[in-house]
């Protein structure tokens, strides 16, 4: 009979439940994303030229290990509340204390469970999607990557069921421990207000030392690249503990500041709307420093794989100026030629004998000879022009010829010199694009006619074409592995600060009811219910960006131009995050409003 | 002479036509007279919240008609009906209905806030009735930490800051001890004497009742008896209206 009944409140507050179940979805889905990768050991040594890879996962399954048993406590918390007062009450009527303590464990393991395969199987969809989205979206080359893992499966599995067993436990525990009376009146126990101005003052002032340490800590690792094993520890410890207390003590202070302005809180629902702030705030810094942690942290892991991304262009750059090279070129190749937006065309004759190339001074003067160089200490790569390749860009000149005559001596002589040289001509045709990228597919057609006509190109390379394949192989899985994480992680804070709201809302319904009632229109509900949760968003996400913006100082040094391109991690993260905000701004004003 | 509650013909039918229907008021007529200080009584399932449901706007009527301070509540959209609410009505609750995270003060001050008015007004508004109902020293508490009886008089303080038209109370001392519940009828005596305030509670209490002018009886969705005060102390009314409730439920 106990069973039926709990049963029929399921299906009562069916809604508050697919709350539940969408999150904790969400929640064992991620994992698994994160799972799949990491516990891929083919894929990470075939993608990453680091040892540190392996090293790094390691660091983000600790982390992402314990957000999660943060996020189903919180899911726990919200069963509980729900489920409480129905509980008491078949207490009331009876039910002995420890077949409530049984069902409940049953309740939670099952909704566990149930939630657990469902979100592992939206996390094998959910990779193969990503996964794929991503290596196409990037033109990435990623190696050994399987959305249907099995190893991360279990790991997944037994991961939750450990946690979920744990919270079961914990749940009976704290029901048969609860008189009646608690679980009955729970929703009605006063709140604690806590007022000691003195004490958050000193706490702001900590939090934006703290935070400031950090941040010059970064700096000056990034800058002086010896003391980053130093930096990046200092960095942690002073930004995660100067996040915290500045949340906790320096938004609270402007929330008082703008309460003490009577012009602006005494307008409207602007009174409220600061109160509510304020004491969620209180509730809230755990959370909301942890979300703006990770916002950095998933936030940098996008903006530094999509550096890797820049990295490749640069690099790629520094290795050639020319986008294609040929070797006697057919009519086939010329007509291929054709299809490019050409920039700069060159062509140059040479004759080789004994151990030297020959090639005509002249040509070069009236086609001056490009080539690139990379300065090893800012990794940023230069163009240059020149008309004596030999003392210039003796490299790049040796690079367009064949494997076999790269090693000989490059010897510039005038028209008569050359003439008089009785050896078989052939001509190299140098192109340069306007744009690498934008022709990249019909530079790859090109380079792989020309490795077709000389298979001996084939393992050399030499041509931009192959530089390109080369280092985009290096770093895309880098790339891959930031974007990846990056989502995931953002999927699981912004799901983790919806859920900590969400589960405040139904101790609202009343308060809403009460401003309804004394003649507050719906819209004004509305507004003030945006506004709200748009700050709790915000909050974390502006300390958040912060932290990035000043914590890519790290890798000034190993980054070429770091900042290059920011906007579009972020607008990523912008989108999405703002998706996660109207979602939860919807599911509460369900919950709170009429 | 003007009539600030006019309530004409009024019935409230729940559930659709064609399905099981109930019939929780019928054809209820009767007026409220500026400054009159008005009761309504009936046992549970009477009808009576449905009635003050009615006549604060927070439902409307199946037909009929209830005009406040000469304005036809039913004819009101949403916006219209939350705006006379936030100008023309005050509200005393049962359970206080106090935003526990604001102070006295800010509780006080939130229908004025509502209404937009400017900050130099607010202040006076809300020292003024704090003064009157004796709260000026807990203005800066918040709601957990006043007893019962302050909760109810700060949630009368808020009700009467912007000065409405009437002020409706539904069971306002059904929450408090005696000495409190006592403490708050005299309150709201003193206010309806001396400020003209047009006060209509609900009650099922016979005590606040006595508080009244005027009593109207409630039974099965339609009123049934009216007993007025008139010349008689609050001692002799209450045992009229214990009186009245005796042979009316009959």
């Amino acid at each position: 009979m106990l069973n039926k009944l709990a049963l029929s409140g399921i299906k009562h507050r069916l809604r508050d439940y697919s709350v539940l179940f969408s999150g904790l979805m969400i929640a064992s889905a991620i994992f698994y994303m994160f799972m799949s990768l990491a516990t891929n050991k083919s894929f990470l040594s075939a993608n990453s030229p680091a040892a540190a890879t392996a090293f790094i996962f390691g660091f983000g399954i600790v982390l992402l290990a314990i957000i999660t048993i943060v996020y189903v406590n919180y899911a726990n918390t919200f069963l509980l509340s729900m489920r409480q007062k129905e509980y008491g009450m078949f207490m009331m009527l009876g039910a002995k204390s420890s077949k409530i303590s049984r069902m409940i464990f049953v309740e939670t393991f099952a909704i566990g469970a149930i939630s657990t395969v469902i979100g592992s199987a939206i996390g094998i969809v959910a990779t193969g999607f990503v996964g794929h989205w991503l290596i196409g979206a990037l033109d990435m080359q990623v190696k050994h990557f399987n959305s249907f893992y099995l190893p991360a499966l279990i790991w997944t599995f037994v991961f939750f069921i450990i946690i979920f067993m744990f919270s079961a436990i914990r749940n009976s525990i704290s029901l048969r421990r609860s008189k009646v009376l608690t679980l009955l009146k729970r929703d009605s126990q006063p709140v604690k207000i806590k007022r000691n101005g003195a004490l958050k003052t000193v706490q702001a002032i900590m939090g934006l030392i703290l935070l400031a340490i950090g941040y010059v800590s970064m700096w000056y690792a990034g800058n002086n690249p010896v003391f980053i094993y130093l930096g990046i520890p200092i960095a942690l410890v002073t930004i995660v503990a100067g996040t915290y207390l500045t949340i906790n003590s320096f938004v609270t202070a402007v929330i008082v500041m703008l309460k003490r302005n009577t012009k602006y809180s005494q307008k409207g629902l602007n009174n409220f709307t600061l109160s509510q702030l304020s004491f969620r705030i209180n509730d809230y810094t755990k959370i909301l420093s942890m979300v703006s942690m990770m916002f950095a942290l998933a936030l940098g892991a996008i903006t530094v794989g999509l550096g890797f991304n820049n990295q490749i262009d640069n690099v790629v750059n520094g290795q050639n100026y020319y986008d294609v090279q040929l070797t006697n070129p057919d009519a086939a190749q010329q007509k291929r030629l054709k299809s490019l937006s050409i920039k700069e065309k060159n062509t140059y004759d040479y004759k080789v004998s004994g151990k030297k190339v020959y090639y005509r001074a002249s040509e070069f003067k009236k086609q001056p000879f490009g080539y690139s160089s990379i300065d090893t200490k800012t990794m940023k790569s230069s163009l240059h022009k020149t008309t004596d390749p030999t003392k210039n860009g003796g490299y790049e000149i040796m690079n367009t010829r064949l494997p076999q005559l790269r090693m000989l001596e490059t010897v510039l002589v005038s028209d008569k010199d050359y003439d008089a040289i009785n050896a078989k001509e052939s001509t190299t045709v140098l192109v340069k694009t306007n744009s690498f990228k934008n022709n990249l597919s019909e530079i790859k057609s090109i380079s792989k006619a020309e490795n077709k006509r000389y298979p001996i190109l084939k393992n050399a390379g030499g041509d931009k074409y192959s530089a390109y394949t080369l280092i985009n192989g290096f770093f895309s899985g880098l790339e891959f592995m930031g974007f990846f994480l990056g989502i995931a992680f953002l999927a699981m804070l912004a799901s983790c600060l919806m859920f900590k709201i969400l589960s405040g809302a139904n101790g609202d319904v009343k308060r809403y009811n009460m401003l309804y009632k004394i003649g507050t229109q719906q819209k004004v509900l509305r507004a003030t219910i945006n506004k709200e949760i748009a700050v709790l968003f915000a909050v974390p996400a502006i300390l958040g960006v912060v932290h990035v913006l000043l914590g890519l100082q790290l890798f000034t040094k190993i980054l070429y131009k770091p900042y290059a391109n920011i906007e579009i991690p972020f607008l990523i993260f912008l989108v999405l995050y703002l998706g996660y905000y109207f979602l939860t701004r919807y599911l509460y004003k369900k919950i709170v409003l009429k | 002479m003007q009539k600030i509650v006019e309530v004409q013909n009024v019935e409230k039918i729940y559930g659709k036509a064609g399905e099981k229907q109930f019939k929780a008021l019928s054809d209820v007529n009767f007026e409220v007279k500026p400054g009159e200080f008005v009761g309504i009584m009936g046992a549970s399932g009477s009808g009576k919240t449905t009635l003050l449901n009615i006549l604060s706007t927070l439902d409307t009527p199946t037909s009929g008609q209830v005009k406040i301070a000469n304005q036809d509540i039913t004819k009101l959209n949403n916006n219209q009906m939350a705006d006379f609410r936030a100008n023309k009505i005050g509200f005393i609750f049962q359970d206080f209905n106090l935003l526990e995270n604001l102070t006295a003060y800010e509780n006080i001050a939130l229908p004025l806030a509502l209404q937009n008015r400017p900050t130099k007004e607010i202040k006076p508004a809300v020292m003024g009735i704090s003064e009157k109902l004796g709260l000026t020293e807990i203005l800066n508490h918040y709601p957990t930490e006043l007893s019962g009886g302050q909760k109810q008089r700060v949630a009368a303080a808020r009700a009467l800051v912007h000065e409405p038209s009437i002020v409706f109370g539904d069971e306002p001392t059904g929450a408090l001890d005696s000495k409190s519940a006592r403490a708050l009828m005299d309150t709201l005596t003193k206010i309806n004497r001396e400020d003209k305030v047009s006060i209509l509670l609900v009650t099922h209490d016979p005590f606040s009742a006595s508080f009244c002018d005027r009593i109207l009886f409630i039974k099965d969705g339609e009123i049934g008896q009216e007993l007025k005060k008139e010349n008689a102390n609050r001692s002799e009314y209450y045992q009229e209206i214990l009186d009245s409730l005796g042979t009316f439920v009959e």
